[in-house]
C-alpha cells in the first residue's frame, strides 16, 4: 500500500504536484497561490491546456518551476456535485497521471465540505495504485510503477489521519479480495486459501478450517460433490469477528458467506476452452467475504459478523460427479446435479444452511460469481442482488450507491421457482431452459436459506474489470467489500442486531391494483335473506358462513347470499 | 371469437360450470361429491359431475386464492366445458350468480382468453367453444365490466391473430391492410410507405426493409378519444416485423419460423387502440407502427452500413439482426413529433431480456419514474407483469462508434475472458433506443420501452402467464396497455 500522509499546505521541495480542481475553482484563490509560488507557469498552462476543470478531464505540466518535477491538474467538475466519490476518483486519476514518479503531493484544499474528504482523496489514491506483480520476474525495474508515497496537503493534518485510519483499513481488506482473486489456482487452492485466511487471526479474528473429514461428517453431500472430481481437498473456513461486548452464546450475529471455487473447469459439464482461464476468479465472492472480514477487523467494528467461505476447486476426473448424480445437501434436501457446471449453487447451499442453523444470523448475505445470465441482463455496472427481505435490498442498493458499487434488484417468485423442480429428487440443479438463468438459481440458494433474511448478490459480471477504473486498476476489483463495509456501518455497528422483519415474497409485495380482501369485509352477508330466481335444475349455493379465508379478488359487502 | 352474453335464466341442458370458492360451502349436492372425490377448491383444479344435476354435464372449478384466481377459473371453466374430442359442445354456461361484478367480469376473461381460435389454414377447422353464457342475477349490473372484457378481448384477439399469421400471408403490405379495417371502429389509420419514408429521411425502417421484396410501412393510428379538446395523445410504438431471417446476419435455421411473430409487439399496440376504441376510452391515443420484413437479399443492408435515421443521427450496423431497434428508432422519433403526453413502446426485441427475466416477466426500461411505476402496476394487475431494468452509462458508452454517432449493437462474442462472451443487449438495445425516444437536450416526454420477447408467444411446457393457456401468440401488452390508460391518462 502507499504511504499516506497528511500535512499543512506548503510548496514540497521536490517531486509531483497534484491539484484537484474544480470547475468554480478557476481564477479563484487556491489556484492564485499555487501560481504565486511558481511564478506564473500555473496560470499560463491552465491557459495552454485549456484545463476546465470538468469531471475526469487530466492535464500535466512538466518542470512548472518551484522545483517540481510536474503538476498535474485534475478536474472535478461541479463542486455542487462533489461527492465522497468524486473525491476517491479524483485521488485515482492523479495517481494514474504520476507515471514514473516516486513521491507527490496533493493538495486537497479544493475538495470539501464534509470531514473525511482528504482521507477520500487517499483512499482513491491507495486504491488505484494497487497492483499484483508478484509473478513479473523480469520486468524491468524502470518499467515498473515508482510511486511509493503520497502526502495530502490539507488544512487539519490530525483530523484527516484520524478519518484515514479506518478507510486505510478498508482498502487493506479491498487488497486482500483483490491478492487472492488475482492468485492463479495452481497456486491459490482450497487448502492455500484456508492458510492464508487464518492470518486474519491476528487481527482478532477466530479462524476455523473444516477440512474433508469434517464436512464428511456434517454431511456436506452438495459441497462434496463438487469438489469430489479435484486431486484438492475442500475446505470450509468459518470466520468470526466479535467486536460487540455480547457475549457469544448471545449475539445473533449478521453473516456474510462467499461462493470460493478456486478453479472452475466446469467438471464433466466441461466449458469451453476460450476464456477459461478467467475461471481462476470463481472464487470471487470468498475473496470478498475474506476481504471483508479483514476490513471490519482492521477497524474494530463494533458488531458481532460471521463470514463462511466454501472453498472448492471444480474438476473432470474419474472421481468427479456425473450430470444425474442426486446428492443429499446438508439441509437433508436431495439435489439432482443436471449441469456439474451449476456448481456455486452446491457449495452456497451446504454454507447457507450450516450458516442458518449454527448461528441463526439476524441476516445472510451471500456473494458468488454464480452465473453469465447475470452478466446478459446488467452487464458489468449492477451486481444482480437477490433477496426474499425488501428493507434488507432496499440498504444494499443504497450502500453500494453511496461507495460506487452498484446492485440492481432481480425478481424471485413461485414460476420461477417451479422451474428448478426434479422428477427424481427435491430439486435440480439448474432450470429447463437458460430462460431466467440467474432467478432459477436465486430461487435454488432460496430454498437453503429457511426463512431467514437474505440477500444473493450475483456479482460475475463486476468481479473482475477489463479496463482501468478512477480507482480500481484492470482485474480484480474486489466489489463488495466496500458495499458491505458501508451497510454494516451505516445499519449494524454500536447497536445489537435487528432481527429484520419476516420475509416477503417480492412477487405479492409488487402486486397492486385488485388487493385482497380482508375477512371482516367477506363476513358481511346477510345470510338468510330471500334468493332471487332459483334455477329450476341447479342445487343452490348455501349461505356463506362466516369468516371464511380471505381471497384474491373483492367482494362488496352487500353481497347477496343464495341458497 | 368466443361470444359472452349474461343471463339470468338459464337454459336448460348446457354444459354448466361451477366455481368453487375454498373457504365457502358449496350447495349439498355438490358437495357430497366433491368431498368423496377429494376435491380442494382452493387449488385451482376442475372436477366432473356426472348425474349431479340433472340433463346436463357439469364441472366444480376450485378458484385458488390469489389476485387472478378467478380468472384462471374462468379460463379452466372453458376448457373444462369444451372438452378434448371434436364433438364437445358449442355453448355453454357458468355459474356465476352471488358474485360481484368484477369477479363475473374475471370469469369471462379467463373463459374469453382459453378460447380464443388462433387462424386456422386448414380444411376444417378444429371445433371450439362458441358462446358462453354467464348466469348472473342482476345482468344489468354486471353489464358494464362485461362489456369492458369484450372490448379487451377483442383487442387481445387481434393481437393474436396478427402474430399467428404466418410471414407469406402478413407481408408489411397485408399488415397495414389489415390495420385499415381499424377504420369501422372510428380509428383513423394513416399508411406511410417507401416513398414517403425516403421523403421524410427514415434510414432505419427504409434499411431494414429493403432486402424485401414488400417494402416496408410506417402505419399510424389515431383514437382521438373525447375528452376536453387539446389534451395530447397517449403513444403507442410497436416494433412490426413481419418475419425476421435475420437479414445477412442470419438466425440458424432451428426455429426460425417463430420468427413470424416478431411483429408481436405491433400487433398489441393495434389491439389496445382497438380495446379503447370498442370501450370508448376518454383518451386520446396514436400508435406509430413501424412495419418491415428483415429479408435476405443481394440488395440488403449490411454489417458495417451507417444509416442516417429519420432524427439525424447517423448509426452504424454491426449485426442486421438487431433490426428491431433501428425500425424503433424512426418510430420512435416520429411519435416525439407528434408531442405525446407519454411514449410506450412495446418489441419482441433481443434474446437477452429472456435470458435475463425467462417468461415470467418483460423488461421494462425507461426515462420516468412516474410512468415505470403506474406501468408496473398495470402490468401486476392484469397478469402481464413487467420487470423495471436499468440503462446504465456503461450501456450507453459501449454503443460508441468509431465511425458514426452511435454503433446500434455490439458484436457478438466480442468482449475478452470468460464474461465477454455474455452481452447485455437488452440493456443495449434500451440504451440505443433512449438516443430517440429522448434526445439529450429535448423537451422530456415520459418513455417506457417494454422488451416483450419471451412473453409475446406461449410455448409448449414453459410455464408463462399467472395459468396456463394453449401455446401460440399471447397478445401480451394489449391488456396492460388498456389498463395503463385506463389509469393514468383517462
Amino acid at each position: 500500500m502507499l504511504d499516506i500522509a497528511f500535512a499543512k499546505p506548503a510548496l514540497p521541495e521536490s517531486g509531483a504536484l497534484v491539484l484537484p480542481l474544480a470547475e468554480e475553482d478557476l481564477g479563484g484563490g487556491l489556484v492564485g497561490e499555487w501560481d504565486r509560488l511558481l511564478g506564473g507557469s500555473l496560470a499560463r498552462g491552465l491557459a495552454a491546456a485549456e484545463f476546465k476543470g470538468r469531471k475526469g478531464q487530466v492535464v500535466t505540466l512538466f518542470a512548472p518551476g518551484g522545483g517540481l518535477s510536474r503538476l498535474v491538474l485534475v478536474g472535478l467538475g461541479k463542486r455542487e456535485a462533489l461527492d465522497a466519490g468524486g473525491a476517491e476518483a479524483a485521488g485515482g486519476h492523479a495517481v494514474a497521471a504520476l507515471g514514473k514518479e516516486g513521491i507527490a503531493s496533493i493538495d486537497a484544499r479544493a475538495i470539501g465540505g464534509w470531514a473525511g474528504a482528504p482521507a477520500d482523496i487517499a483512499l482513491g489514491a491507495a486504491l488505484r495504485a494497487w497492483r499484483f506483480d508478484r509473478y513479473r520476474t523480469k520486468e524491468k525495474p524502470e518499467d515498473k510503477p515508482r510511486l511509493t508515497g503520497v502526502k495530502v496537503l490539507c488544512d487539519d493534518p490530525p483530523a484527516a489521519k484520524g478519518e484515514w485510519a479506518a478507510r486505510r483499513a478498508v482498502a487493506d481488506g479491498v487488497f486482500l479480495t483483490r491478492e487472492l482473486v488475482s492468485e492463479p489456482a495452481n497456486i491459490l487452492n482450497p487448502p492455500e486459501f484456508a492458510d492464508r485466511l487464518r492470518k486474519l487471526e491476528k487481527l482478532g479474528v477466530e479462524v476455523e478450517v473444516f477440512g474433508q473429514k469434517d464436512l464428511e461428517k456434517l454431511g456436506f453431500g452438495a459441497m462434496l460433490c463438487v469438489s469430489q472430481g479435484s486431486a484438492q481437498p475442500p475446505r470450509m473456513v468459518v470466520m468470526r469477528w466479535n467486536g460487540t461486548d455480547q457475549k457469544k452464546r448471545d449475539s445473533k450475529p449478521i453473516a456474510f458467506i462467499g461462493k470460493g471455487v478456486t478453479f472452475d473447469t466446469g467438471g464433466i459439464s466441461i466449458k469451453p476452452a476460450g476464456g477459461m482461464e478467467d475461471m481462476k476468479w470463481d472464487m470471487a465472492g470468498a475473496g470478498v467475504v475474506s476481504g471483508l472480514m479483514m476490513a471490519l477487523a482492521g477497524r474494530r467494528a463494533k458488531v458481532d459478523v460471521v463470514g463462511l467461505v466454501g472453498l472448492v476447486e471444480n474438476m473432470p476426473s474419474g472421481t468427479a460427479t456425473r450430470p444425474g448424480d442426486v446428492v443429499t445437501s446438508y439441509s437433508g434436501q436431495t439435489i439432482e446435479v443436471i449441469n456439474t457446471d451449476a456448481e456455486g449453487r452446491l457449495v452456497l447451499a451446504d454454507v447457507l444452511s450450516y450458516c442458518k442453523k449454527r448461528f441463526d444470523p439476524a441476516f445472510m448475505v451471500n456473494l458468488a460469481t454464480l452465473t453469465g445470465a447475470i452478466i446478459v441482463a446488467l452487464g458489468n455496472e449492477h451486481a444482480g442482488l437477490f433477496s426474499n427481505d425488501d428493507d434488507l435490498a432496499k440498504r444494499i442498493e443504497e450502500a453500494g450507491k453511496s461507495v460506487g458499487e452498484l446492485a440492481w434488484r432481480m425478481p424471485l417468485g413461485e414460476a420461477y421457482d417451479r422451474q428448478i423442480r426434479s422428477d427424481i429428487a427435491d430439486m435440480k440443479n439448474v432450470g429447463g431452459g437458460r430462460a431466467g438463468g440467474s432467478i432459477t438459481a436465486a430461487q435454488f440458494l432460496q430454498r437453503f436459506v429457511e426463512g431467514c433474511p437474505w440477500a444473493h448478490l450475483d456479482i460475475a459480471g463486476v468481479a473482475w474489470g477489463g479496463k482501468d477504473q478512477p480507482t480500481v486498476p484492470k482485474g480484480a476489483t474486489a466489489w463488495g467489500v466496500r458495499l458491505l463495509d458501508r451497510l454494516v456501518a451505516e445499519h449494524h455497528e454500536g447497536r445489537q442486531a435487528q432481527p429484520a422483519p419476516a420475509p416477503a415474497e417480492t412477487e405479492e409485495a409488487a402486486v397492486s391494483g385488485a388487493g385482497s380482501a380482508s375477512p371482516a369485509v367477506l363476513a358481511e352477508g346477510t345470510p338468510g335473506s330471500e334468493a332471487p330466481l332459483p334455477a329450476p335444475d341447479l342445487p343452490a349455493r348455501p349461505a356463506a358462513e362466516p369468516a371464511p379465508a380471505p381471497r384474491g379478488t373483492r367482494r362488496p359487502a352487500t353481497r347477496r347470499p343464495r341458497r | 371469437m368466443l361470444t359472452l352474453r349474461l343471463t339470468e335464466l338459464p337454459r336448460p341442458g348446457l354444459p354448466l360450470a361451477y366455481p368453487a370458492i375454498p373457504g365457502e360451502p358449496l350447495p349439498p349436492a355438490y358437495a357430497a361429491v366433491a368431498a368423496a372425490a377429494g376435491f380442494e377448491a382452493g387449488r385451482g383444479g376442475a372436477l366432473r359431475l356426472d348425474g349431479v344435476v340433472q340433463g346436463r354435464p357439469a364441472w366444480l372449478v376450485g378458484v385458488a386464492p390469489g389476485p387472478h384466481g378467478m380468472e384462471a377459473a374462468g379460463a379452466l371453466a372453458a376448457a373444462s366445458l369444451a372438452g378434448e374430442g371434436p364433438d364437445g359442445p358449442r355453448h355453454a354456461v357458468i355459474d356465476a350468480r352471488g358474485l360481484a361484478p368484477a369477479e363475473v367480469a374475471a370469469l369471462a376473461m379467463g373463459a374469453g382468453m382459453r378460447s380464443h381460435r388462433l387462424p386456422f389454414l386448414g380444411a376444417e377447422p378444429p371445433p371450439a367453444l362458441r358462446q358462453l353464457d354467464l348466469l348472473v342475477e342482476d345482468a344489468a349490473a354486471a353489464e358494464p365490466a362485461l362489456a369492458r372484457v369484450r372490448a379487451v378481448l377483442r383487442g387481445t384477439g387481434l393481437a393474436r391473430d396478427l402474430a399467428a399469421e404466418p410471414g407469406n400471408r402478413l407481408s408489411p403490405r397485408d399488415f397495414a391492410d389489415r390495420l385499415g379495417e381499424l377504420e369501422g371502429h372510428g380509428i383513423e389509420v394513416v399508411v406511410h410507405g417507401r416513398h414517403w419514408l425516403e421523403r421524410h429521411g427514415y434510414g432505419g425502417l427504409l434499411a431494414v426493409g429493403r432486402g424485401s421484396a414488400h417494402p416496408p410501412r410506417l402505419v399510424v393510428l389515431r383514437w382521438p378519444g373525447h375528452g376536453p379538446g387539446g389534451t395530447p395523445p397517449v403513444a403507442f410504438v410497436g416494433k412490426g416485423i413481419t418475419f425476421d431471417t435475420g437479414g445477412i446476419s442470419i438466425k440458424p435455421a432451428a426455429g426460425m419460423e417463430a420468427m413470424k411473430g416478431d411483429m408481436a409487439g405491433a400487433a398489441a399496440c393495434a389491439g389496445a387502440m382497438l380495446a379503447l376504441a370498442l370501450r370508448d376510452s376518454p383518451a386520446p391515443a396514436l400508435a406509430v407502427l413501424a412495419i418491415a420484413e428483415n429479408a435476405t437479399d443481394g440488395d440488403s443492408y449490411r454489417p458495417g452500413d451507417v444509416l442516417r435515421m429519420g432524427s439525424g443521427t447517423t448509426v452504424e450496423v454491426v449485426d442486421t439482426d438487431a433490426e428491431g431497434r433501428l425500425v424503433l428508432a424512426d418510430a420512435l422519433h416520429h411519435a416525439r413529433r407528434q408531442e405525446p403526453r407519454a411514449i410506450i413502446d412495446l418489441a419482441t426485441l433481443t434474446g437477452s431480456i429472456v435470458r435475463a427475466l425467462g417468461h415470467q416477466r418483460a423488461g421494462l426500461f425507461g426515462n420516468d419514474a412516474g410512468l415505470r411505476d403506474a406501468a408496473m402496476a398495470a402490468g401486476e394487475a392484469v397478469g402481464e407483469p413487467l420487470w423495471p431494468m436499468p440503462i446504465g452509462e456503461g450501456h450507453r458508452r459501449d454503443l460508441e462508434s468509431d465511425i458514426a454517432d452511435l454503433r446500434h449493437c455490439l458484436p457478438a462474442g466480442g468482449g475478452g475472458g470468460w464474461a465477454g462472451k455474455f452481452l447485455p443487449d437488452a440493456c443495449h438495445a434500451a440504451a440505443f433506443l433512449r438516443e430517440f425516444a429522448c434526445p439529450e437536450g429535448a423537451p422530456h416526454i415520459p418513455w417506457a420501452h417494454l422488451d416483450i420477447a419471451g412473453m409475446d408467444l406461449r410455448e409448449e411446457g414453459v410455464e408463462s402467464g399467472p395459468y396456463p393457456l394453449p401455446p401460440g401468440p399471447s397478445g401480451f401488452g394489449v391488456r396492460l396497455l388498456d389498463r395503463l390508460v385506463a389509469d393514468r391518462f383517462e
